[in-house]
């Protein structure tokens, strides 16, 4: 009865605003954003840079900038280590207004300021430095990483600038690492009414624009990009704004799409889906997709995003609507399993931050806190806590423990719709404007910490948790050399096997297999040269007299 | 206090109105708020414009996002009733007779809509969809090769619902569907997952022993973790009576996972998975003696 009357609100509010004025909230079509070539004459300057230039696909080696100019010109870019000297160029010589162009044989972890034009001209720079990449470090690595998260910001409103400017003013404050912001996380509907290009251009460009010149933005599809995007045939301009990875360029599993696919950012591995178009069917292309890459990555921490969120009771419900309920019952339970840390959705125009929480893909009154056991509701000790260091403390996530992983659903960066705003697996329910950094750091006892904050429009931080993860620099060591039991010594640097055989016992043979299984060397000695195999895992079967065993060795 | 008419009437057109929209939201419809809330103003759009057949079509479009294909069909036939002659019409009355399995009238509709447009390839692919739901597989083929070898940007989506026509068409054509994987990894990548999985699955209900091996050894040159990849592949020599290889294999698994950090190899899947290589060996084994 209250969900009934809370919609009865908001529509009679939304209709009373029709009847007395039919004066809808429009965005601002303002002008195309123009770049003009600093330094240059005015009336040299025949093409214009109309949008962007922006950051997208960025791997440790590559990035891809792309930006529009109101006539069809030559795409160059020029970057470089230093500002005054952006010695290196990419260029495509073809004429066109939508430049794309790929930068590759970058360096990791590196920063490069650049800029845009054409054959004769830049038509795009800063002289302040302020258009660069950093390029993210090799896969794997262990460094301070922040993304800031924007779901449904897309109503190039006021809302939405307050909501970006509280960020900028935390960001160029911050604690540490100041004024970098390592990746823009969209998490859908970036443009209202239907992300049509002029849409994106009044919700995305205009509005992000100093950013997107500085961090690779990355995006899920919303419903609204989805009314003119078609993910089954790739195309409308949520396809051709976005640049994504379809084969696994920066990571992951190759999923042939960009309407899911997935990215490598230091230790963090990313998994973007599409709950909009795609089928989210257990058995499907992207749960079959899915499953791989998060089975094949060994990243630190997973992280996921996609539009429809798995707990809301905001201007969505979780409990009743389709995609909502799917994604949670078909996905989680396979994400969760195979350790997925962190849940960004959007969709409800709400912030709404959940516990520590395992195995929950019942409706909202299911939910039970006290079910801390494994396959629980919450996880460990503090689970059902708020997760803030200063207060319940940080969830846990220990080696031994896989599960646990906080959702949150986000979608409040250009405005705020209501709900009943009680899901029951809530920590924090708020009807506030505002968006989401997320920070993974070191905690100086060999583990990490990954801390969400939510930072309203007013600059205030509303809500914050942390998640610690201990361990994570212990790796497994593999068998390189040594002793590898009672019957084998492997001694790399002579690229011997030495196989110990019982006085009693006689050895009668020797198989080596290789890394897929094939035999590769017999022999009926004890001491057997396998200094000329190729690198890689070798199983080496022993046979004697008395028995049958096998060892692994790995050749590196 | 001077009566003002103008103020009185929009007074009671807004009265009208708020009556109206409460009736609608009485209806159990309250599913997904904002669209609900769409289709309620479109409602109204529609009371003060009675004949718009634009209106009509607009909230069948946003019914049918709303899963409610009847009404959203109500108001199509209603926008067709008053004029509405878009090509447009037609393949959404196509789409919402296919989502409500009324396949002879999705055919019949998607046909008015190709005499409009006969080259458009997501209306193509519809005909073809329908056609197969009406077992007509031939034509379905048909138009499902024509719409894979002329669409910009196919998904592994498309090439896995071609390779189910093609098999559907003819259950022993395992070459053909193969042949379409192949185009599609051609197209999407030599890597796409979806693909790389369906042929696996192709090679082996075709009997391609070795070929089959072979794409287990794809699967585990190509990833990163392939301890799962190993078993599957053990599992599938023990199938084919090929035990000692299999043993081999799960050797292999169960270093993999000797050699994963604990916090993987503390994930339930993995657990699960030492349990079926350690049930395989012992069945293995006993094979053996
Ligand atoms: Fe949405």
């Amino acid at each position: 009865m209250i969900k009934k009357s809370t919609f009865l609100l908001a529509a009679l509010c939304s209709v009373v605003s029709i009847a007395q004025t039919y004066n809808v909230d429009l965005p601002n079509v303002s002008a195309v954003a123009v770049t003009n070539p600093v330094g240059l004459p005015q009336h040299s300057a025949s093409v214009t840079v109309v949008r962007g230039p922006y950051l997208q696909s960025g791997t440790p080696t590559s990035v891809v900038v792309k930006w529009r100019t109101d006539i069809p010109t030559q795409s160059v870019v020029h970057y470089g280590k230093t500002l005054k000297s952006l010695s290196k160029k990419a260029s495509n010589s073809a004429l066109t207004t939508e430049h794309e162009v790929a930068l590759s044989g970058l360096f990791p972890d590196t920063k490069y300021y650049f800029n845009v034009g054409n054959k004769s001209e830049v038509l795009s720079k800063s002289d302040s430095g302020e258009m660069y990449i950093i390029t993210p470090p090799t896969a794997g690595t262990k460094q301070f990483v922040r993304a800031w998260i924007l779901g449904d910001a897309g109503t190039a409103n006021n809302n939405q600038r307050e909501v970006r400017d509280a960020y900028y003013d935390y960001v160029e404050d911050a604690p540490q690492n100041k004024g970098k912001t390592d990746m823009m996380l969209f998490l859908g509907d970036n443009a209202y009414g239907s992300g049509t290009d002029e849409q994106y251009q009044n919700a995305l460009f205009d509005i992000y624009d100093d950013m997107l010149k500085k961090s690779v933005a990355w995006s899920c599809l919303g419903n609204h990009d989805g009314k003119s995007a078609d993910s089954a045939t790739q195309s409308g301009p949520y396809y051709d704004i976005f640049t994504f990875p379809t084969n696994a360029q920066a990571g992951g599993t190759a999923s042939g799409t960009e309407a899911y696919y997935s990215f490598d950012y230091a230790n963090i591995h990313f998994i973007i889906l599409d709950s909009h178009h795609t089928s989210r069917a257990v058995g499907g292309a992207m749960y079959n997709w899915t499953k791989a890459d998060i089975q094949n990555t060994k990243q630190d921490w997973i992280v996921t995003l996609f539009h429809h969120p798995i707990y809301t009771k905001g201007s969505h419900d979780s409990d009743t609507e389709d995609r909502l309920i799917e994604m949670r019952q078909n996905f989680m339970p396979m994400m969760e399993a195979n350790g997925v840390d962190l849940i960004l959705n959007g969709h409800s125009h709400s912030y709404e931050r959940s516990f520590f929480l395992n195995g929950h893909y019942g409706f909202a009154h299911t939910f039970n806190p006290d079910e801390i056991s494994e396959g629980g509701h919450t996880v460990g000790e503090n689970g059902h806590g708020d997760g803030k260091v200063d207060s319940n403390g940080a969830y846990q996530k220990t080696s031994a423990a896989a599960e646990g992983a906080v959702y949150i659903t986000t979608g409040s960066a250009g405005k705020i719709s209501g709900g009943d705003l009680n899901h029951q697996a809530m920590s924090v329910s708020l009807n506030q404007l505002g968006s989401c950094v997320m920070e993974v750091e070191d905690d100086g006892r060999g583990g990490q910490n990954l801390t969400v904050k939510f930072i309203r429009e007013n600059d205030d931080i509303e809500d914050y948790f942390t998640i610690n993860k201990s361990g994570i620099a212990l790796k497994a060591d593999s068998t390189a050399s040594g002793l590898i039991s009672g019957g084998l010594i492997y001694d790399a640097n002579k690229g011997e096997v030495k196989l110990k055989v019982d006085k009693n016992d006689r050895l009668k043979k020797v198989n080596i297999y290789n890394n897929i299984g094939e035999l590769v060397k017999k022999s009926r000695k004890e001491s057997i040269n396998v200094g000329k195999l190729p690198k890689g895992l070798y199983i080496i079967e022993v046979i004697t007299k008395n028995k049958g065993y096998t060892e692994s060795i790995t050749i590196e | 206090m001077i009566f003002n008419k103008k103020g009185y009437l929009h007074f009671m057109f807004k009265r009208t109105l708020l009556i109206l929209l409460f009736l609608l939201l009485s209806m159990p419809m309250l599913a997904h708020g904002d669209l609900t809330i769409r289709i309620a103003e479109k409602t109204i759009e529609i009371s003060e414009d009675p004949n718009n057949f634009e209106l009509y079509y607009q909230r069948g479009l946003l019914y049918q996002q709303h899963m409610e294909f009847d009404y959203a069909l109500e108001d199509y036939l209603k926008s067709q009733f008053l004029g509405n002659t878009n090509k447009a019409l037609h393949y959404q009355i196509a789409e919402v007779h296919f989502l409500t399995a009324a396949y002879t009238e999705a055919l019949q509709s998607i046909e008015w809509y190709l005499e409009l447009d006969s080259k458009d390839l997501s209306a193509k692919k519809l005909q073809a969809q329908i056609l197969f739901q009406l077992q007509s597989h031939k034509k379905s083929l048909e138009g499902y090769r024509y719409v894979i070898h002329n669409m910009k940007d196919i998904r592994p989506e498309d090439v896995l619902e071609y390779c189910n026509i093609i098999l559907a068409e003819n259950n022993k054509n395992y070459k053909g569907a193969l042949e379409a994987v192949e185009y599609g990894l051609d197209q999407l990548g030599p890597h796409t997952i979806s693909l790389q999985l369906k042929k696996l699955d192709y090679l082996k209900d075709s009997g391609q022993t070795e070929k089959v091996l072979e794409q287990y050894n794809y699967f585990i040159l190509e990833y990163n973790r392939n301890e799962f990849w190993y078993y599957k592949k053990a599992k599938y020599l023990t199938e084919i009576n090929r035990p000692h290889e299999a043993f081999i294999s799960l050797k292999l698994a169960s270093v993999a996972i000797e050699q994963l950090n604990a916090k993987f190899k503390n994930m339930s899947p993995v657990i699960e998975l030492k349990e079926q290589i350690k049930s395989l060996e012992s069945s293995i084994n006993n094979q053996k003696s």
